[in-house]
């Protein structure tokens, strides 16, 4: 039976995250899961306004793509991530190519399955961002994600 | 009677309160279209494709007007180029990566300058600032935007003399004399590329 994914909850935990230097936020560090089933659960990404990011399958082979590299806690079993498509930008100067990016909120899809308890998800959101005129280097945005089995 | 009268002088005070509160509130707000208006009309035109450009600050031209610090690298052949081999000519160092889109966008209208300008004597050099790219896939990249012009390798030296953002891509145009006459943070136009590049071929003749 096909369910609904879960939305991992913008409930903070303990101290304040730490600020990342870069143009995409976390905004959900925690979920509850049903444990010991295979279960989708959508982690929720921002990208700063006014910037984009490559999407997962970008046009040009040598653009990055933003890819979510998770490390499964102890007990936890990743199954699969699945990325949303990407959005077509066009670069106001370019008259001929377009993009394929992810602007504002996008979400990744995971399917996972979590033992009974805590367990944290961990990994890196590896991604390089550009504007309208400028590209910065490639970056990685640490992802902390608490995971509840009920 | 009397009563009748209070109500009508309160009417009329109270109309008339209004209508100055409302000519008040027209005049406030005229004056700040009209101010709004000036400082539309003071500000430089605003170019949609670079008005997000953290590159537009004048400050972050800190080259401008020195010396283009002297620089020796190997190309994409290995061959060493060195910025003092183009004494007397004018340069164009064009900073920039395989994953920059801007960029790539940028490069083919530089190597149709230099096609353009070869008879003035100018030179157009990228500089890859790919990190830990192999020189092969750099080849590969610049190929794809049809650049023919010579491609560096630069080492962190460079990056530090030039003081280089953290993004680009970022150009310096470099007179006969040697002197950065400007420096640019992101994709330009063509048009004002050339702009660009004639203002290095009029600067710093003998």
């Amino acid at each position: 039976m096909a369910c609904a994914p879960l939305v991992a909850q913008d409930i903070r935990l303990g101290d304040a995250p730490v600020a990342h230097k870069g143009h995409v936020e976390l905004l959900s560090d925690a979920v509850e899961v049903k444990a010991g089933e295979p279960q989708v659960v959508e982690l929720r990404f921002r990208v700063q306004d006014g910037f984009h990011i490559n999407s997962h399958t970008p046009k040009d082979e040598l653009l990055i793509p933003t890819v979510l590299q998770l490390n499964a806690a102890s007990g936890m079993k990743l199954v699969e991530e699945e990325y949303p498509k990407g959005s077509t930008f066009r670069l106001p100067l370019d008259k001929t190519e377009t993009l394929d990016v992810y602007q504002g909120e996008f979400r990744v899809s995971v399917r996972l399955v979590a033992p009974k308890g805590s367990s944290t998800l961990t990994g890196l959101l590896k991604y390089q961002a550009c504007d309208n005129a400028v590209c910065y280097p490639p970056k990685t945005l640490p992802v902390l994600v608490a995971v509840t089995g009920r | 009677m009397v009563r009748r009268l209070a109500i009508v002088v309160l009417l009329v005070a109270g109309v008339t309160l209004i209508v100055m509160a409302g000519t008040h509130n027209l005049r406030h707000r005229q004056m700040v279209m009209q101010k709004a208006q000036q400082e539309a009309q003071l500000a430089p035109a605003d170019d949609s494709s670079t008005s997000a450009n953290p590159g537009e600050d004048p400050a972050a031209k800190k080259l401008l007007g020195k010396s283009a610090p002297s620089f020796t690298l190997v190309d994409l052949n290995g061959k060493k180029v060195s910025l003092a081999d183009f004494k007397g000519r004018p340069v164009v160092l064009n900073f920039w990566a395989t994953w920059c889109g801007p960029c790539k966008l940028e490069m083919p209208w530089f190597q149709d300058l230099q096609n353009k300008y070869k008879g003035q004597g100018l030179v157009v050099l990228g500089l890859d600032t790919d990190d830990g790219m192999a020189v092969k896939e750099v080849a590969e990249a610049s190929k794809r935007t049809g650049v023919t012009y010579p491609i560096l390798m630069p080492d962190e030296a460079v990056t530090k003399s030039y003081q280089l953002s953290d993004y680009i891509p970022e150009t310096f145009y470099v007179d006969k004399s040697g002197k950065v006459v400007d420096q640019t943070i992101g994709a330009h136009s063509k048009d004002e590329l050339e702009a660009d590049v004639q203002k290095a071929i009029a600067s710093g003749g003998l």
